[in-house]
């Protein structure tokens, strides 16, 4: 008994005493803006200091240039440091995997750098420690030292309101992709394989309807001439490829992707998953699916199979990124990109499109930055034409060369490592604008470009970005009842494709939704979105 | 404490006496106590210190504000859970697949039992090595290999269905039978593993017990069930309750790699919800308030079925 309360007693001591170690010392002061620093920061050309200056930057990496340390000579960081004067000590170096991880230990452990570069946060981080005051508001530096970022956001409108939280401020600068270069912003393309079409002496399918008559000819009529049925009309990573490129020709997904879209006659919100026209939607698919004429593991596939798939030319269709260099194999340059198609009543709309606001959490200015403003000016030039040639292409003469009024990488540059060894942006989705000139991966190819092409018309007016702004209540709910409800959602699309739930059960699939709490998802979404509207 | 003692005379010395007699079987005996303090610091550190961060499950975890800085919601997170509509499902989910495996607890038992007859030496060994081969493969790989034998197209499995004529079974996507593929699966991986505390406390049983038997005419069946069995009955018992302890520790891993949306219906646990929750989506707060209600499950299980062994058998583990 005595032994036992003695321990107790100590375990208890121990807990309180570490405790009492990694509280306090996190109040850091909230030092206010010398007037000194600003007016040494130039608001127009180069150098941004004249005095040199030191940021501490936290960034997240990728596989392809996780092996070459930052701090070491990398073509434009060098560039770019004689150009601004301003030096980037990158403090931690962390690959994607472990972001989220890394990222609390360092506001956790005190050590809280200048800047979250490239990091990945969610709107939900960003606001709970914007308003704690961890990240600095930087809507008042936008306008005097952010020139081409302040033009990008007038010639944007919704991109100003995307980056905009609940209290009007702006705690963090976006990843842009520019308007201009619809392929990159296109979530994955429709693709059919052309030679296949030819053979069966049909069109490109243009309506749904038609669409379904070619996946039945590859069904049935051998166009790859083996003697074998080893064709598969439809196959890709995962269903959702498919419903997300055929909503729109149901007249769903007018706001791009995502649960939630404008209904067509006025200004209500409405919630896509329980609509009429969601349901005709998964029984259209329902019918490839039973008809086999969608790969019946297409559940389960892994990534692998689909490559090896891929690459011995077994698909006559599918959703993805372009054939030619992700499959790759024999028939990967016979896909032909294919664009909306016309629904059973008159709809043609391309929904997974993503707004040129891309991707929000890329640029935090914490408390601890010892200039703002420099900072704020040091990124601004990534949005600008000249600087997204620098942070995708690098150095002329260096890493690549103009031929025929294209940018081409030299040959010595791909080599290294998909280019990591020269520019910094494989993988790491940057803060800054991405441009199509000056942009070398997947999307960027002849056939992507071509497939955008054919995409434009059928690309909703108005795109919202992947995620509002939320207040505290609000995230709150769309943690709880929203992630119930959108599982359950995905959940049964899969069910009902799969014939594993029957369309008999239609109704008691919307009064499940309903029941758990739709109406008050569905009004936290249209309060955001009217702030949106608003700001 | 202290005060009782010192008020009360006729406690003392016996107390003193007490200490005293630790401090003489310590300085006895230090050797011992070196050896064992390691493990005492081990278990201090790894498991017991990090325990005070279990409270972040009742506040609103915030990273800068650290663990004890962080405001406190109460029970704000357990409530959320169990108003989830979800809650219920992953609660049978992950108590159906425990129970069933915990059903399959006699199979390495018996296995044992068997293998202990076999006289033939190298057929022994060889069984032997054969059942516990599997369990050093790494669960990517059993899931790999399942995925790669009962896929509907491509699948051994099903290629020997559809050649004698049936039709291509879903295994993978059907929800009713997720469950015996994940416990048939974890069976044959870890049957032999399992195997050898049994063996080893059979080979402990006195052959003069077996040759007594023998003498009054028992036959093996009776010797087994008269002799062997009771001679491992305290192992059985003790190694039973350490499995309830891990009850709700289904392997998370497998069920994650298993999963798709067909079969969640039965494969969605309340550990895969904690990924989900605490790991993607950041809420570690969440994830640590439903990682102790599992927890304290767990405990209650553990005592309850410690105090039975206890009454029932004699063998329990405190």
């Amino acid at each position: 008994m005595k032994k036992g309360k003695a321990l107790f007693g100590i375990s208890t001591a121990l807990i309180l005493l570490l405790s009492a170690c990694s509280g306090g010392n996190n109040e850091g002061e909230n030092e206010k803006v010398d007037k000194e620093i600003l007016e040494k920061v130039s608001k127009t050309g180069f150098p941004i200091v004249e005095e040199p200056l030191t940021i501490k930057m936290f960034t997240g990496k990728s596989n392809a240039n996780l092996n070459f340390n930052w701090n070491d000579p990398l073509l434009v960081w060098d560039e770019y440091e004689k150009m601004t004067n301003i030096n980037i000590e990158w403090t931690e170096q962390v690959l994607k995997d472990n972001l989220e991880e890394k990222r609390n230990l360092a506001l956790a452990g005190g050590t809280i750098p200048d800047v979250f570069y490239s990091a990945n946060l969610s709107n939900l981080d960003i606001f709970k420690y914007g308003k704690q005051g961890t990240f600095i508001d930087l809507s008042s530096y936008i306008e005097d030292y952010a020139p081409n970022l302040q033009k990008f956001l007038e010639n944007n409108p919704d991109v100003k309101k995307g980056i905009t939280f609940p209290d009007g401020k702006i705690y963090s600068l976006p990843a842009l992709r520019d308007n201009d270069f619809l392929a990159i912003r296109i979530s994955a393309f429709p693709w059919i394989n052309k030679s296949w079409l030819e053979k069966l002496g049909m069109e490109e399918p243009g309506t749904t309807e038609e669409f379904y008559e070619y996946l039945k000819a590859v069904k049935e009529k051998d166009p790859n001439g083996n003697g074998e049925a080893d064709e598969i009309p439809y196959g890709g990573v995962n269903l959702e490829y498919l419903t997300n490129w055929l909503r729109g020709s149901f007249g769903l997904g007018n706001r791009g992707s995502g649960f939630v879209d404008v209904a067509p006659n006025g200004d209500k919100t409405r919630f896509i998953a329980t609509t009429d026209n969601y349901k005709e939607l998964l029984q259209y698919v329902n019918k490839l699916y039973s008809e086999k004429l969608i790969e019946q593991n297409i559940f389960s596939i892994k990534w692998d199979q689909i490559m090896a798939n891929g690459a011995e030319g077994k698909y006559g269709s599918t959703v993805f990124w372009d054939p030619q260099s992700t499959f790759k194999g024999p028939e990967g340059g016979n896909y032909v990109g294919l664009s909306a198609l016309k629904g059973p009543s008159g709809e043609q709309l391309f929904s997974p499109v993503s707004s040129p606001l891309f991707s929000n959490g890329q640029f935090v200015v914490t408390k601890e930055n010892p200039n703002p403003a420099a900072t704020v000016r040091w990124l601004d030039y990534f949005y600008s034409d000249e600087g997204a040639r620098l942070l995708y292409m690098g150095i002329e003469g260096e890493s690549f060369e103009v031929v025929d009024g294209k940018y081409k990488y030299f040959d010595e540059t791909i080599e290294a490592n998909d280019a990591s060894k020269f520019v910094p942006w494989v993988g790491v989705n940057p803060p800054g604008i991405v441009k199509q000139d000056y942009f070398s991966g997947a999307e960027g190819t002849e056939k992507s470009l071509t497939a955008a092409e054919k995409i434009k018309p059928f690309v909703p007016e108005q795109l919202w970005p992947s995620e509002f702004t939320y207040t505290e209540d609000e995230n709150k709910t769309l943690s709880t009842i929203g992630a119930d409800i959108e599982k359950y959602v995905k959940e049964m699309t899969d069910k009902f494709v799969s014939g594993d739930v029957s369309f008999d059960e239609w109704d008691k699939y919307v009064k499940t939704i309903e029941d758990m709490g739709l109406e008050k998802y569905m009004e936290v979404k249209t309060e955001a979105y009217n702030r949106f509207q608003k700001n | 404490m202290e005060i009782l003692e010192k008020e009360n005379n006729v406690v003392a010395p016996t107390v003193h006496y007490k200490t005293s007699r630790i401090k003489k079987n310590f300085s006895a005996n230090w050797q011992l106590y070196v050896f064992l303090s390691p493990a005492l610091l081990y278990f201090m550190i790894f498991h017991y210190i990090p325990m005070y961060g279990v409270q972040i499950a009742f506040k609103e975890f915030y990273a800068n504000l650290g663990i004890t800085g962080s405001p406190w919601v109460g029970f704000e997170h357990f409530t959320r859970f169990f108003d989830s509509y979800y809650f219920w499902r992953l609660l049978k989910n992950t108590l159906v697949l425990n129970v069933y495996g915990l059903i399959l607890f006699p199979v390495p038992i018996i296995f044992a039992l068997m293998l202990n007859e076999v006289k033939n030496g190298a057929a022994k060994k060889w069984a032997q090595t054969l059942t516990y081969a599997p369990h050093f493969i790494s669960v990517v790989v059993v899931v790999g290999m399942l995925v790669a034998f009962l896929d509907p197209v491509t699948g051994i499995v099903n290629n020997t269905i559809v050649k004698f004529g049936g039709e291509p079974v879903l295994f993978l996507t059907d929800a009713g039978l997720f469950r015996h593929i994940f416990v048939w699966s974890g069976q044959w991986q870890s049957l032999g593993w399992g195997t050898i505390i049994y063996l080893a406390a059979l080979a402990g049983v006195n052959p003069e017990l077996h040759e007594a038997a023998r003498v009054d005419g028992a036959t093996r069946m009776q010797r087994i069930i008269h002799v062997n069995i009771p001679a491992i009955i305290p192992t059985v018992v003790i190694l039973f309750i350490l499995n309830i302890g891990n009850f709700m520790q289904v392997g998370f891993e497998k069920v994650l790699l298993l999963q798709n949306s067909l079969n969640s219906e039965t494969s969605d646990i309340i550990q895969t919800f904690v990924y989900q929750a605490g790991l993607l989506e950041g809420q570690y707060s969440f994830a640590a308030a439903i990682g102790l209600f599992e927890s304290v499950i767990n405990i209650v299980l553990l005592i309850t079925v410690n105090q039975i062994a206890r009454k029932v058998s004699d063998n329990s583990l405190w």
